[in-house]
């Protein structure tokens, strides 16, 4: 083989080695982890039906963690839950995916159905896209601390101690998003952001698209 | 003929070669896997199992190093939904022929209080052989099913069948190093099942 042809055989696989390297450093596909799998779950909401993973799945949803009784820690939790509901028409997301809304009360001695229907009702929370539930104690801390990896701990006095958090799950029931942390970017702006990539990689989720997008996850595009 | 047709005549024929052996055997193999389940990339060890098996031992994910665990959450009184879905494992199993020894298909009872290790065993056993059934006190499969995402609450029956059982179908694949990687759909077919489970062999 002439040395002119090894030359030109070597091009197109140097370009594509650079391209792989584009790609990884410019990302220019933004994804969401796949971070774990969302726990199944059996809980009762504020109108004392039963709600299931099942009946959330194909449908984004983000929780939260809470109960009436803890005042203001869960009244900056509760805003944030409904400023993100209030500024979804800023994201877009495919027409067939719902957004859903739920805060789960790790009380559920205090918190009947009665009781979380009032505080949703006092918080603006609708009860169809936004609901309030609970469930019984062993279940509840099996969902909650080894499914949704969030600490709560009852003290003596019928009050909790609670890590905040908001969990962002995907139609497939896969984790997609924690935020744990108070930071300078507000959460509602964060999750609104995080719901746009969602969005965007649901809509892309076929083809060709779809497999830029896999890559995507491949070469960690995460923001 | 001319030198210059058999020539060119020649240079076509190469080139049709190249092209059926790229078409064939080189763009087959470029192309990524297409998963029919949907991916997990966690980097956290797929969650304990620790229930018990017929022989009355504890099972840990860790029994199955370099082995595919494959998890089915269902209970031997199912009537159509766990059937269907031993039936597509068993017939994914054969699909994959030698290379399913590194396979070890588990169904975890979502039913202690009637399943009993010996009537789990032989419910498996009766779909494939080498299926395994684990069981353990109320408590501890609720926490294994819930961190494995599947949801399961009791149901009215017919006298005749007792209560049924309402759970999440799917299907969880877990790497030979331990992690989360798969959730099989319950309407995915035995092939599409062996092909994503062969790409973790």
């Amino acid at each position: 083989m002439s040395r002119k042809l090894i030359i030109r055989s070597a091009i197109p696989a140097v370009l594509i080695i650079v391209a792989a390297f584009a790609f990884a450093i410019f990302e220019p596909i933004q994804v969401l982890p796949r971070i774990r799998l969302s726990p199944g779950f059996l809980l009762v909401d504020q109108d004392a039906q039963s709600l299931t993973s099942e009946d959330v799945r194909g449908d984004i949803v983000l929780y939260t963690f809470g109960y009436t009784g803890c005042g203001e820690l869960c009244d900056t939790l509760n805003a944030t839950m409904r400023e993100v509901q209030t500024r979804l028409d800023e994201v877009d997301i495919a027409d067939d995916v719902g957004i859903r809304f739920v805060s789960i009360s790790f009380d559920p001695e205090a918190d009947t159905p009665e009781v979380l229907d009032a505080y949703a009702t006092s918080v603006g929370a609708d009860g169809e896209q936004w609901a309030f539930a609970t469930a019984e104690p062993d279940h509840l801390a099996n969902v909650v601390k080894a499914g949704f990896k969030t600490y709560y701990e009852e003290n003596d006095e019928g009050t909790f101690s609670f890590d905040p958090a908001f969990v962002l799950v995907d139609g497939w029931g896969v984790v997609r998003g924690e935020y744990r942390y108070q930071t300078n970017a507000s959460d509602a702006d964060k999750i609104l952001h995080h719901l746009d990539i969602l969005g965007e990689e649901i809509r892309n989720a076929h083809g060709a698209a779809g497999l830029a997008y896999e890559a995507a996850h491949f070469f960690l595009c995460y923001p | 003929m001319t030198t210059r047709l058999k020539r060119i005549l020649l240079a076509g024929g190469v080139a049709f070669l190249g092209v059926v052996f790229a078409w064939y055997f080189v763009l087959p193999r470029l192309q990524p896997h297409v998963f029919s389940g949907s991916v997990i990339q966690s980097n956290e060890r797929a969650p304990r199992v620790d229930l018990q098996a017929s022989n009355g031992e504890t099972v840990r994910l860790s029994d199955f190093d370099d082995e595919v665990i494959v998890l089915y959450f269902g209970y031997t009184f199912c009537p159509d939904v766990c059937p269907t879905t031993l039936t597509k494992l068993a017939d994914a199993v054969g699909i994959l022929g030698d290379k399913a020894d590194d396979v070890q298909v588990i169904m975890v009872s979502l039913d202690p209080e009637r399943d009993t290790p010996e009537m789990l065993a032989e419910y498996v056993e009766h779909f494939h052989p080498d299926f395994m059934g684990v069981t353990g006190d109320p408590a501890a499969v609720n926490r294994v099913a819930t961190v494995y995402g599947v949801y399961y609450e009791k149901e009215e029956g017919t006298a005749a069948t007792g209560y049924l059982i309402n759970h999440t179908a799917t299907v969880m694949v877990v790497d030979k190093d331990g992690f989360l990687k798969l959730v099989l759909p319950f309407e995915g077919t035995a092939e599409q099942m062996a092909d994503d489970i062969d790409f973790f062999l």
